[in-house]
């Protein structure tokens, strides 16, 4: 510093007064707090040849230069390197390089006076602001133009082959969505993009303007209204604790870093959608008007964004448009992307068509093959209601001669991940008839557990079977039948315990079902370990039955036949019992499958006096022991075939 | 008015402001892999910059077990022209991010996964663009139309908040050790056999729309978000007193299921847990 003062004041001396500018250049190392000093009015008088209020100015030959150059010069305060690149470039090419260096400054100092006449606050001040001054204020003021909540400091890069307009075309297409933005205050649409027109078959002319309630579901009026409440623009988030997987309240978003996460909204709701249709029984409705329920059609829009807020001071006129809020001072809105969900709608309206004979249907079976899932097809094709079906063995259902052939499919699908299929096999209606169906079938297993936990079986109609004389008919001949081929059953069917009483037929059916599956239990049971690598509440569940576990554990070849049925029917009765209280899920097809059902009754209601454990056992066994009863027939053991 | 609205978003940059909204970010990658474009707001969710990134192969920052899923998508031959978005997401992808679920910052080296929701479309024939977004563990819940449950890794139930009953009509005492399976429609088995695989497996996922079954009949659209939550391991015992047992506890899932609709066909029964 002192080294440059010498050489200045040595210019001084030395040069005396070639040109202003070396002299001022060289003045500028003195100069650092000069603007503090400066005044128009000795700005000015500078001009005038005024002495300086600087004394260290020395002489100078103000003349040669303009005013506002000069003014200029004096503000630069930081362009020391400046000065003394300036300097040892003039002492090696004064002039040619002076000239430069001047253009260049009044090039800058000209961009620098335009900035400061477009900034809102440099513009009133009535003297001059020197450069510094004027660019801090520039950054302030774009700033706040940007918006007080969000700020964009990166510099936005975009590749060439990819303009601003494409890429976002591309990502609201690939989102099969469209942007719009509607006043929190009264819903008014005030802006939505093109692409409503693809989604919603709406013109964008047709909805700004218009109000969004107009275009929502009764039903979800209230959930959109309650998402554009902007009162809240920082809502208590309702988290779930990571650690606890519990709600906790939270005054501060957690997450990771994002701009204004309080302001966010996501919900879905359902919008109308213009249904543009060729027949002449579809009138095109008009969505301010029309009120009947049934022409129109709603589809499931996610809607993401946020909350944006603007000072009505900022908006001026058109803050009185009726949007803003008149108590506050501030016009908040919606901004967000509303993007269609596949058309629900159109998954249900294919299904739901009663009239036309459907030919397909869908069923889940528990896994020893009764009824835990019907879809409403089904009732046309096979004359039951519902509640006829659920909980029944489908096996009461099959014909006699397709027994066979059925249950060895039930036990191949129970082993198999592949999806198996059926011949054709006549199941009886509710009218006594047959109809032919053939199904296809796989077991569904738990992603996590690997177990069975049902069967899902797509039953197709083959033909339906009226005109079959020999089968049809009532029940007698039907029993009948099953009487004739009674002993071809006990051949044919060597897995199937005794089908032999008339009055028994259907119970035994029945009892196809849960023997195949206690042979799956059974086979599992002892080719694998007991899941120990299921850690979850219900291992305790596993435990706490012993009891039933030994009775289980008795399936096994040589044991007590009886016991393949007891599971089966005990729990149907257990089941009946229940079922007028409470729902009753079908038992998870664990390994405790056989048993988990009772269980999971006692765990859900213990206060209704559920049975206990040993209780329970205890019920299994009478009622295995009414069933030996009502058998009326040796089991003959050496027919049956365990094939594990 | 809305002119002018337009104008004010327009200063601030379109795409950014489509991408701002969405809640995500977008990585062009070509067939290769390389990531040659990436949206510079990536910086929020991920930490990284769209300068780090630019270039590199996204293999190089995605979790192996999902480099098959990414292939997948970025074969030529295999997607077509537009995948869906929107209830058919495509699929979820684990990027790295040096942001953690706390907010904190770490290095690259100790970066965290970070479970993506990713869209795939592919403008040209080259590339493919993948419009990602973060799943979030916290949810915004304004008290309507959803509600909250948590399930034991097999999806049964083990906790249900009292909101249930106001849609489905269960209480959630009844809920509990009853498989989600059981309460969803036949037809959307798949959907919810899609989630629950990629909650194993990535450990959070989205559902898709689906039918939930009501308690005396009919069914109701529903979509549900979920995450495996697993807690810390208990800080080491004093080495004197072994602590009982070792092992941390069980990791469980916790959902978040938004109800889309009202009752569909509430007359129609069918599942035998829906009967009273």
């Amino acid at each position: 510093m002192s080294a440059r003062n010498a050489a200045a004041g040595g210019g001084d001396r030395a040069t005396g007064e070639p040109t202003g500018d070396v002299l001022v250049e060289e003045n500028q190392s003195h100069s650092v707090s000069l603007p503090s000093l400066m005044t128009p009015t000795s700005a000015a008088g500078m001009t005038s040849g005024m002495e300086l209020p600087r004394k260290r100015k020395g002489s100078m030959d103000m003349e040669t230069k303009s005013a506002s150059n000069l003014v200029a010069d004096m503000k630069d305060e930081e362009d020391r390197s400046e000065g003394e690149d300036s300097q040892a470039k003039i002492k090696c090419f004064r002039e040619p390089h002076s000239q430069i260096e001047k253009r260049r400054r009044d090039k800058m100092n000209n961009l620098i006076d335009e900035l400061s006449a477009m900034i809102p606050t440099c513009n009133p001040m009535s003297r001059k602001l020197d450069k510094l001054t004027v660019l801090r204020m520039a950054v302030q003021h774009l700033k706040s133009l940007k918006g007080s909540t969000c700020s964009f400091t990166e510099a936005n890069y975009k590749p060439s082959f990819l303009p601003d307009d494409e890429l976002k075309h591309l990502i609201l297409k690939a989102a099969d969505g469209f942007l719009f933005v509607v006043g929190c205050d009264r819903g008014k649409i005030v802006f939505v993009s093109e692409s409503v027109a693809k989604t919603l078959n709406y013109s964008q002319t047709e909805l700004i303007g218009q109000s969004l309630f107009d275009y929502i579901h009764p039903k979800d009026m209230g959930k959109v209204k309650e998402q554009l409440s902007a009162s809240e623009l920082y809502p208590r988030e309702r988290l779930i604790d990571a650690k606890t997987g519990l709600q906790v309240q939270a005054d501060l978003p957690v997450g990771a870093a994002r701009l204004c996460p309080g302001a966010r909204r996501s919900f879905f709701c359902r919008m109308k959608y213009h249904k543009i249709s060729v027949k002449q029984e579809d009138k095109e409705f008009q969505p301010s008007t029309s009120k009947k329920k049934e022409s129109e059609k709603y589809c499931t829009v996610h809607c993401t964004g946020y909350i944006r807020s603007w000072p009505t001071s900022q908006l001026g006129e058109e803050g009185g448009e009726g949007e803003a809020d008149k108590d506050s001072s501030h016009f908040s809105c919606l901004v967000a992307v509303g993007r269609v969900h596949p058309h629900v709608a159109s998954l249900v309206s294919g299904v739901n068509d009663v009239l036309v004979k459907a030919t397909e249907f869908v069923t889940r079976y528990a896994m020893d093959g009764k009824f835990t899932f019907v879809d409403q097809r089904a009732t046309t094709v096979l004359g039951y209601l519902p509640q006829e079906l659920l909980g029944t063995s489908c096996y009461e259902y099959f014909h006699q001669d397709d027994l066979p052939h059925l249950a060895e499919r039930h036990r191949k699908v129970l082993r198999s991940k592949e999806k198996i299929e059926t011949n054709c096999y006549k199941f009886r209606t509710k009218h006594g008839s047959f109809v032919t169906l053939q199904s296809q079938m796989f077991s569904f297993i738990n992603p996590w557990t690997k177990e069975v936990e049902y069967i899902v079986s797509t039953n197709t109609v083959i033909s339906s079977d009226h005109s079959r004389t020999d089968r049809s008919g009532d029940k007698a001949e039907q029993l009948s039948n099953s009487k004739a081929s009674e002993d071809d059953g006990n051949k044919s069917l060597p897995i199937i315990l005794g089908i032999s009483s008339t009055s028994s037929t259907m119970v035994y059916a029945g009892s196809i079902g849960t023997q195949i599956a206690n042979e799956l239990l059974d086979y599992n049971r002892m080719n694998s370990s007991p899941s120990s690598g299921n850690v979850s509440p219900f291992t305790v569940l596993k435990d706490k039955s012993p009891l039933q576990l030994t009775l289980s554990s008795s399936n096994v070849p040589n044991g007590e036949v009886a016991d393949l049925e007891m599971p089966g029917k005990s729990s149907s009765e257990e089941g009946e019992q229940q079922e007028h209280r409470r729902p009753q899920f079908p038992a998870g097809e664990s390994l405790m499958g056989e048993t988990s059902q009772l269980d999971m009754e006692n765990m859900m209601d213990p206060g209704l006096g559920g049975l206990s454990n040993d209780e329970a056992a205890m019920a299994v066994i009478m009622s295995l022991l009414e069933t030996d009863a009502n058998l009326g027939e040796a089991v003959v053991m050496d027919e049956m075939n365990w094939s594990l | 008015m809305g002119e002018r609205r337009e104008e004010g978003e327009r200063e601030i940059g379109e795409t950014d402001l489509y991408l701002r909204i969405l809640g995500g970010f977008v990585v062009l990658v070509t067939t290769e892999g390389d990531m040659i474009y990436l949206s510079d707001n990536i910086r929020e969710y991920m930490g990284l910059t769209q300068v780090e990134l630019m270039g590199h192969s996204i293999y190089d920052f995605t979790h192996p077990c999902d480099h098959k899923d990414i292939r997948d998508n970025l074969d030529i031959t295999g997607v077509p022209g537009r995948s869906r978005c929107g209830g058919q997401r495509d699929f979820l992808m684990r990027m790295k991010s040096t942001v953690t679920h706390r907010g904190r910052t770490v290095n690259l080296r100790s970066a965290v996964w970070r479970v993506l929701q990713v869209c795939v479309s592919r403008p040209s024939l080259s590339c493919v663009l993948f419009t990602c977004q973060p799943l979030s563990l916290s949810h915004t819940l304004l008290h309507t139309h959803t509600f909250t449950s948590q399930h034991s890794m097999d999806m049964r139930f083990t906790y249900c908040d009292q909101r249930v009953t106001g849609f489905l009509s269960y209480h959630p005492e009844e809920l509990l050790g009853v498989s989600v399976y059981e309460l969803c429609h036949t037809l959307d088995l798949h959907t919810l056999t899609k989630s629950h695989q990629n909650l194993c497996s990535k450990g959070q996922s989205v559902s898709g729309v689906y039918r939930v079954l009501v308690r005396g009949g009919g069914y109701m659209w529903a979509e549900t978000h979920s995450a495996v939550i697993a807690k810390p391991r208990p800080t080491q015992p004093h080495p004197s007193k072994p602590h009982p047992s070792k092992l941390s506890p069980p990791p469980f899932i916790a959902c978040v299921t938004y109800i889309l609709s009202g009752v569909k066909e509430p007359t129609q029964l069918l599942s035998l847990g829906q009967m009273n």
